[in-house]
């Protein structure tokens, strides 16, 4: 069974290092060398160069720190925000929690990826963009599940009597709730993780990520289909990498709620 | 919509039936809907061609994109054509000059009739060009026939052109395709239902992507199919979805596609002039130091190397040296980038201060290709540039009314020397004629001027010679190169001749191959 | 079921009125001045203030409000930038398409998902189950533009079964929906898979076994249609990403539908028409949503006990 951990968790391990040291590295994503145009992979070539003569390898990495950069700050301000506005709401209830459930809602109302495209478009393009698209699209998901937590936590016997002996509502939401929905919220998050990479890599794909000549693994692959028929590798590695990269972040997403789920039970005994 | 007897179900049974169903309906529905939405399977005798860019006009009057010009070619006649080495040929009149200022156009005898059936007389010949001539219309090609002074009709078949001054060029003017009078008096769009006596007619828009034209002679059905991206041009091509395929392909397409059994490759160098247009009256673009560095700056040797592998050639004027009017052994700008940082220094740029310029282009991936190629040889010597591509229309809407400060493009399908002053002259600014970026040069103007009343060839060529290297020390545009024109058509169809200037005129004598039924042997690359 | 209605109702209107407001929001996200976003930063005076003027730009936001919605009611949307048309034509042409495209994708998401969560669950923790799981997942993170170029190049390319793009054929549906279709079907295996193994532990299905009914009929009569409940909820809401996702397959197929139509005119800053194609899209998966509730309510009588 630890061949579940492991796999998933040494790829987003990879992909995390990757984004973290691609600055540090000697990575030219941006040089052109028309004389390397569409030169497949190889020995001495290394993942092979794209229509403008550019490393597939260096435009690789710094795709990974863009998604890695966009994944971590949707995710971030989703559980953050999400969760303390989910969880604050379950726990005042009456009109608060009424507004509150309304706007999510309404925020619900749009299907999948739509109201970011939307978004984006309307922001224009470029990374901190695609964050902001990302990030008030995604805190939902996050803010709901908090609340619904809470709703259920709060007539835990503990919740209870903190709430005779007089703690703050705040003392109460921070020191006895939050703890509590950490671990749902992680689970959440880590399949968040997967979600964001694929947005951000959707909406570059669409034109409305980051901009040339900046690397996404998205735009990667929209130019990589035009050259299809005679380097298909230009479609396939990129392709390949955010596959495994969120295949990687479901598996660990999956793994995580087993086990949190068999630590809870270990717990109740 | 759903089944009746599907809710009878419900009624007789546990609630949960429904749910059993629901796959059921949907594969039902689905169904319906393969049969009801995909009736029109494509009709296996029509032509189809396949083009990057719709035409945006299909008003003579007012087009001015390639894709238009070239389709209105077939839509309707024109008084005036052009030989293979680019002198006007008579096409729906003969011609005779009177005097210097006074031209009279004879009609053919059995000239086709307009395709509502009415007849063509010099009635329409007149009110179409007074149309482009009525300051009311803005018409973009109203610049290079404002010459016209008055228009004469003595006869149903005679039309008298007065001009205004002399110019030994005016017959390949008219090139304009001519409408019927009686509907541009009631404003018809021509635009939307073409009328006009060319070899095909007009039969339908079924949607943005698609115009569908017939062939007058036969009723061949040709279709033009807009298929921005190129690759799934290719592939249609390849699937046998179109017969036809010419230009706006990138060259590592063209080298796998001339691999192709089931393909007939046609080739022939191209005089169609790609070039960096500027904004002169940007205090950037306006700066003839910039322009100079630029022009250093760009390694067009090696773009036409690796990029367009070898498929275009070096270009330093507008025409190239094997028209009449074009420059022979001119040196151009070499890629020198050096030489354009020091000039950016002149100009009083330098490391801490980069100069931005903002490049528009449209979104065509090869065109966008070029210009990150462009963007990054320029960054090189100090010049940052932010590339703005914007879909055809928008694109060309803003080179059109000026709204740039560098773009690329090319002029397509140029024979005349008239071209300089509808794109040069400073009385050529939109929408009177072409000249978007508001050059404005006494000396050019003058050239320009002198070359139109002279009515010697070597005068002129000595005159045109000297514009040109003009233009190559005042850059009002940056030369780059002629592409050459490739056509791809597939087995199923014949006849189809490359035309020199890559217009669609081949499609006159194309047929399908009825016989031949298209397999589907593609070669799959190795990965 | 009246009271439960009423307030699934109500609810869903709340969430039009929402839509319409964060729709109508949209156009004033544009940073900067929307009017020199749509018409080029060097567009004429002129231009610009005739524009403000047909969008209504230039009053004041609550009057801006009222008369859009007024506009609406009227079944007036305006009319498009870039090609002048009226904006509810442009709408009903790509309807046809993106709904034809979904409900094909539908059928196939359910026609892989039954059988996969089927096997899956009845052979819990064996290899049919990891390999159902295992392709459920890999379907789940392969993400549509990816998916959609790589069955060109197999499907239209290699084996030359399939048209490249466009709606030429009746096969040409096929690849645009499997590219749709698979990852819906991923999500929906897995559901099936934990709703009916959730079934199978219940104490009717014991007494189906005691009674000697086959473990297939058991399967197919008793345990699948009673686990289908949670499955229906979760198709009305995957249908929302059906239909996001669309806007990205109808994009890499070029399939004339409402997402296609969304890109463009997004490409051509045609705001307007972007703005109608999220209204519709999303209106559109509002109302499956509240049908699929209502459904819900009326196969399950317990449903109105609680709040949804």
């Amino acid at each position: 069974m630890t061949m579940r951990l492991w796999f998933p968790a040494s790829i987003v391990i990879l992909w995390g290092g990757l984004a973290l040291v691609s600055p540090l590295l000697p990575l030219n994503p941006h040089a052109i060398d028309l004389a390397n145009i569409l030169t497949p992979p190889g020995a001495t070539t290394w993942l092979g160069y794209d229509d403008l003569g550019r490393s597939i390898a260096d435009r690789l990495a710094t795709g990974a720190q863009t998604s890695f950069i966009v994944a971590l700050a949707v995710v971030f301000l989703g559980v953050t925000l999400g969760g303390l506005l989910g969880a604050t709401s379950g726990y005042l209830s009456g009109w608060v929690d009424h507004i509150f459930v309304r706007i999510v809602d309404i925020l619900l109302a749009f299907p999948g990826l739509l109201l970011a495209i939307a978004l984006a478009a309307a922001l224009g393009p470029g990374i901190e963009n695609v964050i902001v698209a990302l990030s008030l699209t995604g805190w939902v998901g996050y803010a709901r599940l908090a609340r619904a937590q809470v709703l259920s936590l709060k007539q835990a016997d503990h919740v209870v009597a903190a709430r005779a002996i007089g703690t703050s509502t705040w003392r109460i939401l921070t020191r006895h709730l939050l703890p509590l929905l950490t671990a749902p919220l992680i689970v959440e998050a880590s399949f968040g993780i997967a979600g964001a990479i694929i947005a951000e890599a959707g909406l570059s794909f669409l034109g409305l990520g980051v901009q040339p000549p900046e690397a996404s693994w998205g735009s990667m692959i929209r130019d990589g289909t035009r050259y299809m028929l005679v380097a298909p590798h230009l479609v396939i590695i990129p392709g390949m990498t955010l596959m495994l990269v969120v295949l990687a972040a479901n598996l660990l997403g999956d793994w995580l709620r087993d086990w949190l789920d068999i630590k809870d039970q270990v717990g109740k005994r | 919509m759903i089944p009746q007897f599907l809710i009878s179900s419900v009624r007789k049974s546990p609630r949960f039936i429904i749910i059993i169903h629901w796959p059921a309906t949907l594969l039902i529905l689905a169904l319906g809907l393969v049969f009801g939405a995909c009736s029109s399977q494509p009709d296996p005798n029509t032509i189809r061609m396949g083009v990057a860019q719709a035409p945006t006009n299909l008003d003579p009057r007012y087009a001015t994109d390639a894709t238009s010009a070239r389709i209105n070619r077939l839509l309707y006649s024109r008084l005036v054509d052009f030989e293979q080495d680019a002198t006007p040929v008579p096409s729906l009149a003969t011609w005779v000059q009177q005097s210097p200022t006074h031209y009279v156009f004879t009609l053919r005898d059995h000239v086709p009739e307009f395709h509502n059936g009415q007849g063509v007389t010099s009635q329409d010949i007149k009110a179409t060009y007074e149309s482009i001539l009525s300051p009311h219309n803005a018409s973009p090609h109203r610049g290079v026939l404002h010459i016209i002074d008055r228009m004469e009709t003595p006869s149903d078949t005679e039309i008298s052109f007065y001009l205004k001054r002399t110019d030994p060029f005016f017959p390949s003017y008219l090139v304009i395709g001519i409408l019927p009078a009686n509907l541009i008096a009631n404003r018809h769009p021509f635009s939307d239902h073409p009328i006009g006596n060319g070899p095909f007619r007009f039969l339908d828009r079924p949607d943005e992507t698609r115009v569908r034209l017939v062939r007058q002679t036969d009723g061949q059905l040709v279709e033009f199919l807009r298929i921005p991206d190129p690759t799934v041009r290719v592939l249609k091509l390849l699937a046998g979805e179109i017969q036809l395929l010419q230009n706006d392909l990138p060259p590592e397409l063209v080298a796998y596609l001339a691999n192709q059994p089931t393909l007939h490759l046609q080739q022939s160098r191209g005089a169609n002039f790609a070039y960096l247009g500027f904004n002169h009256q940007d205090p950037l673009t306006g700066n003839i130091l910039v322009r100079q560095a630029i022009a250093h700056a760009i390694n067009r040797e090696d773009i036409i190397r690796y990029v367009f592998q070898n498929r275009a050639r070096q270009a330093q004027a507008l025409f190239p040296p094997d028209h009449w009017a074009g420059p022979v052994q001119l040196t151009g700008y070499p890629y020198d980038p050096d030489r354009a940082r020091t000039l950016l220094a002149e100009a009083g740029f330098g490391i801490s201060h980069r100069p931005t310029l903002i490049y528009k282009t449209s979104t065509d991936p090869f065109r966008l290709r070029l210009a990150t190629i462009i963007q990054d040889q320029l960054s090189r010597v100090g010049i940052d540039v932010v590339i703005q591509s914007h879909d055809w229309g928008t694109f060309y809407g803003d080179i059109k009314t000026g709204r740039f400060q560098m773009y690329s493009l090319a002029w397509v399908g140029v024979k005349t020397p008239d071209i300089f002053r509808y794109a040069f002259h400073s009385q050529s600014i939109p929408p009177t004629g072409a000249n978007r970026g508001r050059f404005a040069s006494p000396i050019a103007d003058h050239l320009i001027e002198q070359a139109e009343v002279s009515t010697n060839r070597t005068e002129q060529r000595t005159l045109y010679h000297d514009l040109q290297v003009h233009f190559l020390e005042t850059l009002p545009y940056i030369p780059l190169w002629f592409e050459d024109h490739i056509c791809f058509s597939s087995t199923e169809i014949t006849g189809y001749r490359l035309e020199s200037d890559g217009n669609f005129d081949g499609l006159l004598q194309v047929q399908r191959n009825t016989s031949t039924t298209h397999v589907a042997s593609i070669r799959s690359p190795a990965i | 079921m009246t009271a439960f209605l009423m307030t699934r109702l109500s609810s869903t209107l709340i969430g039009i009125l929402g839509v319409l407001c964060l729709v109508f929001l949209l156009i004033h996200l544009i940073p900067g001045d929307p009017v020199e976003v749509m018409l080029g930063e060097s567009a004429l005076q002129a231009d610009k203030e005739a524009l403000r003027h047909s969008l209504g730009l230039n009053l004041p936001l609550h009057q801006q409000w009222w008369d859009y919605m007024r506009s609406l009611l009227r079944l007036d949307l305006g009319h498009s930038l870039f090609s002048g048309r009226p904006i509810l034509d442009l709408l009903v042409e790509r309807i046809p398409a993106t709904l034809y495209l979904s409900l094909v994708s539908l059928t196939i998401a359910i026609t892989l998902a039954l059988p996969l969560g089927l096997l899956a669950a009845t052979h819990k923790h064996q290899p049919w189950d990891l390999g159902a799981m295992g392709f459920a997942l890999l379907g789940m993170s392969i993400p549509n533009f990816w998916l959609g170029p790589i069955l060109i190049l197999v499907g239209s390319l290699w084996l030359g079964w399939f048209p490249v793009s466009g709606q030429e054929g009746w096969n040409a549906v096929l690849l645009p929906a499997l590219t749709l279709g698979t990852a819906m079907a991923a999500i929906l295996a897995r559901m099936v898979r934990s709703s009916l193994l959730e079934t199978l532990g219940e104490d009717f299905l014991r007494t189906a076994q005691a009674k000697g009914l086959s473990p297939t009929r058991i399967l197919l009569v008793h345990a699948l249609p009673n686990s289908l409940l949670p499955i229906l909820t979760l198709l009305g809401l995957q249908l929302g990403g059906l239909l996001g996702g669309a806007v990205i397959t109808e994009t890499v197929f070029a399939w004339p539908g409402l997402g296609l139509l969304m890109i463009e005119a997004i490409q051509q800053r045609d705001y307007p028409v972007v703005q109608a194609a999220v209204l519709c899209i999303s209106l559109t998966y509002i109302l499956v949503n509240l049908l699929t509730d209502v459904v819900y309510a009326w196969l399950d009588p317990r449903i109105q006990f609680k709040r949804p």
